[in-house]
C-alpha cells in the first residue's frame, strides 16, 4: 500500500516538476534569429566574425586584364571562359596598373609615378583609378607589381561560380593581380541565387573599348 | 401525414426543454418563421446553426494547431512558423491549402470502402460531440436529457472510426496503431465514465444545462463541491487526454514507433480530416472538463451579482469566467495544459499505460465515487456548510501530500523502481 501511493505521490511530483521547467522555458525569449530578415545579431559581440582564411569569391578588375588567359589555362574545373581578340602588332590599348603590397598586407592599386622601383627611404606617390594620389614610404612597400601592356580586347570573360572550387589558383597566376579573390564582406557572404546562371559572373565591359572591337577580327585570325 | 410526422418525431428528439435558444431566437428574431408550423421554424434554425457550427468549428483546429506550434516552439526556445502571414498566423490555412492538392492515395491491398468512409467517421464524431456542449445559457445545439451519456457514446464511436482506417490500409503501422488505440480507448473509457459519474451522482442529471446551472460561483463549481470531485477532476483530465490520444498517450500515433499509426497511409484530404479531427476533439474534452467541472458558462461570481444583459455584462462575465466567451478561456486553458503536458512528458510505454488506467485511475475512480456517495448521504442538500469542509479539506489534503507526507516519502528512499519493469512492451 505505502508503495502504491508513493508511486502515485512520485507520478504526480515528477509531471509538476517537468511542467515548471518547461513553463519556465515557455516564458523564456527564444532565441531563433529571423537571419535574412534581422540581421540585428550581426553587431553582437558573442557572434562569431568570419575566419581570416575566408577568401570570398573572384573579381576580376577587368580595365587591368591583359587577356593572358593563364587562369583560364590553370583552372582545375574550367570554370573561366577567356574569349579575346588580339590588336594588331604594335599597338596597346593602355598599360594596367601597378598593384602597391605593403607590408600592414594591404594593397594599394594604382599607377606609380615614374613607374620605377623606388629607391628606400624615399616616398612614392600613387595615382589611383578614382584620381586619388597616394603617397606612402618606401619601406613600407613589400612588393610592386609592374605594369603590362594590354593587347586584347575581352569580349568575354565568365567565371563560373557554380563551378569554382575556390581553390585560389587563377589569383596566383595572374600577372598584372587583376583577379582576386574577394572578402568584402559588406558584399555578404551570401551569394547564393535562386538561378543557377546567375552564379557565372560576366567581368568582361566591351564598351570600356574606344572602338568598336569588331575592327579587328583580322588581326586574331592571323594569331 | 409521414413528413410531418417525423418533423414531429425530429423536434421531441432534439428539443427537451422549453429553454430552447432556438425557440428564444425565432420570436425575437425571426418572427415571420413563426408563421411555418412551430416545428419547422424550430428545425429550420437548427439546421442554421448546424450549418453554423459545422463552419466555426472547423476553424477551430485551423487556430489550435498554429498555437501547438506556437506553444512548442516557445517551450523549446523556437519560435514556430513566421514567414506565412504576421507571426505565421496563415500557416496553418497554406498547409491546408497544400494537403487539397495532394494525391489522394488509395492503397491497391486495402479495403477501399472501409478506407474511404473511416476519415468521415471520425470527423462525424468529433463534430457531433459539440451538438451537446452548452456554451451559453442559450447557445446550445441540441439540449438532450442524456447529454453526457450522448457526448460518450458519440465519442466512443471514433475508436470505430481508427479501428476501420487501421484495418483498411493494409500496412501494419496502421494496424498495429489501430490495436493499440482500441486497447488504449476502452481501457480510459472506463475512469473517464467513472469520473462523470461522479458528477451525475451529485447533480443528479445527465442533462449538460442542469449539470451547469447549478455551479453558479466558484464555490459551487463541482470541481470543489467535494473534495472528491477534486480528484475526479484530475483522473478525468488525464484519461480524456488518453482518449483523444495525446501524447504522454499518443501510442496510436507513436511517430518514432509506427511511423504515423493508423493514418499512416492517408494522404491529402482525408489526412486533414484526421487532423481536423484530432484537435477539434481536444477542443471538445476541453470543453466537456470545463462544463462539469469548471462551471461551464458560469463565472467565478454568482450570476446574480452581475448585470443580466447588455455588452457590460457581457464583458464582465467574460472577465469572471463566464458567459460564452467565459467557456472559451476555460476551455482553451485546459487545451493550453494538454500541450504543455505533451511537450514535457515522453510517450509512455503500453504496459505502463495499462497500468496507469487499471491499476491506478480505476480504483482511484471507485474510491471517488464512493467517496461522492459517503458526502451525499452526510450532505443531502449542499449547503454552505459542506462547500466550506470540501474546500479546507481539498487544501488541507494539498498542503499534507506535497509538505508532509512527500517529504516523509522523498526521505524514505529514491523514486520507487516499479517491479513491473522487466516486463517487454508488447502491443
Amino acid at each position: 500500500m505505502r508503495h502504491y501511493l508513493s508511486n502515485i505521490y512520485f507520478g504526480v511530483y515528477t509531471a509538476l516538476v517537468g511542467m515548471r521547467i518547461t513553463f519556465k522555458q515557455f516564458l523564456q525569449p527564444s532565441v531563433t534569429h529571423q537571419y535574412p530578415y534581422d540581421r540585428s545579431f550581426e553587431q553582437k559581440k558573442n557572434v562569431r566574425e568570419i575566419p581570416k582564411g575566408y577568401r570570398g569569391k573572384l573579381h576580376n578588375r577587368i580595365e587591368d586584364c591583359i587577356g593572358c588567359k593563364k587562369c583560364e589555362m590553370i583552372c582545375p574545373v574550367d570554370c573561366i571562359t577567356i574569349v579575346t581578340q588580339k590588336l594588331p602588332r604594335g599597338e596597346r590599348l593602355w598599360d594596367s596598373m601597378n598593384v602597391v603590397h605593403l607590408k600592414d598586407r594591404t594593397e594599394i592599386v594604382g599607377n606609380i609615378e615614374g613607374d620605377e622601383k623606388p629607391a628606400p627611404n624615399t616616398t612614392v606617390t600613387i595615382n589611383t583609378r578614382d584620381d586619388r594620389t597616394i603617397t606612402v614610404s618606401s619601406d613600407e612597400i613589400a612588393s610592386i607589381v609592374e605594369r603590362k601592356p594590354v593587347i586584347f580586347y575581352l569580349d568575354q570573360f565568365d567565371i563560373d561560380m557554380s563551378l569554382c572550387m575556390y581553390c585560389g589558383l587563377c589569383t596566383e597566376v595572374c600577372p598584372t593581380e587583376c583577379l582576386i579573390m574577394f572578402d568584402n564582406l559588406s558584399d555578404g557572404i551570401e551569394y547564393s541565387t535562386f538561378d543557377r546562371t546567375d552564379l557565372i559572373y560576366e567581368f568582361a565591359e566591351p564598351e570600356m573599348y574606344d572602338q568598336p572591337a569588331d575592327e579587328s577580327t583580322e588581326a586574331e585570325a592571323a594569331d | 401525414m409521414l413528413l410531418g410526422l417525423q418533423v414531429e418525431n425530429l423536434h421531441q428528439f432534439f428539443v427537451q426543454s422549453s429553454d430552447n435558444w432556438a425557440q428564444r431566437f425565432v420570436q425575437n428574431h425571426a418572427p415571420f418563421l413563426e408563421h411555418l408550423p412551430a416545428p419547422l421554424g424550430e428545425l429550420a434554425i437548427m439546421l442554421a446553426c448546424c450549418v453554423i457550427f459545422v463552419a466555426v468549428v472547423p476553424l477551430l483546429p485551423l487556430g489550435l494547431v498554429l498555437a501547438e506550434r506556437k506553444v512548442s516552439a516557445h517551450i523549446q526556445d523556437r519560435v514556430g512558423p513566421m514567414r506565412v502571414g504576421p507571426h505565421g498566423t496563415l500557416q496553418t490555412l497554406a498547409d491546408g491549402v497544400k494537403l487539397i492538392f495532394k494525391e489522394d492515395h488509395i492503397p491497391r491491398e486495402g479495403d477501399k470502402f472501409l478506407f474511404v468512409v473511416s476519415p468521415y467517421i471520425i470527423f462525424a464524431c468529433s463534430f457531433a460531440v459539440f451538438a451537446a456542449i452548452p456554451f451559453d445559457r442559450s447557445i446550445l445545439v441540441s439540449n438532450l436529457n442524456i447529454g453526457i451519456f450522448y457526448i460518450m457514446a458519440i465519442s466512443s464511436v471514433i475508436v470505430m472510426g481508427v479501428i476501420m482506417a487501421g484495418w483498411a490500409s493494409n500496412s501494419k503501422w496502421s494496424l498495429l496503431g489501430a490495436m493499440r488505440s482500441a486497447a488504449q480507448i476502452v481501457s480510459y473509457e472506463i475512469p473517464l465514465g467513472l469520473g462523470i459519474l461522479t458528477v451525475v451522482m451529485l447533480v443528479q442529471s445527465l442533462n449538460m444545462q442542469e449539470i451547469v446551472n447549478g455551479q453558479d460561483g466558484i464555490a459551487n463549481w463541482l470541481i470543489f463541491r467535494t473534495p472528491f470531485t477534486f480528484i475526479a477532476f484530475f483522473v478525468f483530465f488525464i484519461s480524456s487526454i488518453a482518449e483523444v490520444n495525446r501524447t504522454p498517450f499518443d501510442l496510436p500515433e507513436a511517430e518514432s514507433e509506427l511511423v504515423a499509426g493508423f493514418h499512416t497511409e492517408y494522404s491529402g484530404m482525408r489526412f486533414a480530416l484526421f487532423f481536423i479531427a484530432e484537435y477539434a476533439n481536444m477542443f471538445a474534452v476541453s470543453a466537456i472538463a470545463a462544463t462539469l467541472f469548471l462551471g461551464g458558462w458560469h463565472g467565478i461570481v454568482p450570476s446574480g451579482m452581475l448585470p443580466e444583459a447588455g455588452l457590460l455584462g457581457f464583458v464582465l462575465r467574460a472577465i469572471t469566467l463566464g458567459g460564452l466567451l467565459g467557456v472559451a478561456i476555460k476551455t482553451l486553458c485546459l487545451v493550453f495544459v494538454m500541450m504543455w503536458l505533451r511537450w514535457t512528458l515522453p510517450r509512455l510505454r503500453v504496459d505502463q499505460l495499462m497500468n496507469l488506467c487499471w491499476k491506478y485511475f480505476i480504483p482511484i475512480s471507485f474510491f471517488n465515487i464512493l467517496g461522492v456517495g459517503i458526502w451525499g448521504l452526510i450532505f443531502p442538500q449542499d449547503s454552505r456548510l459542506s462547500i466550506i469542509i470540501s474546500i479546507a479539506a481539498i487544501i488541507l489534503g494539498l498542503i499534507l501530500v506535497f509538505g508532509v507526507l512527500g517529504r516523509s516519502l522523498s526521505k524514505s528512499t529514491t523514486p520507487p523502481s516499479s517491479p513491473d519493469r522487466q516486463i517487454s512492451a508488447t502491443t
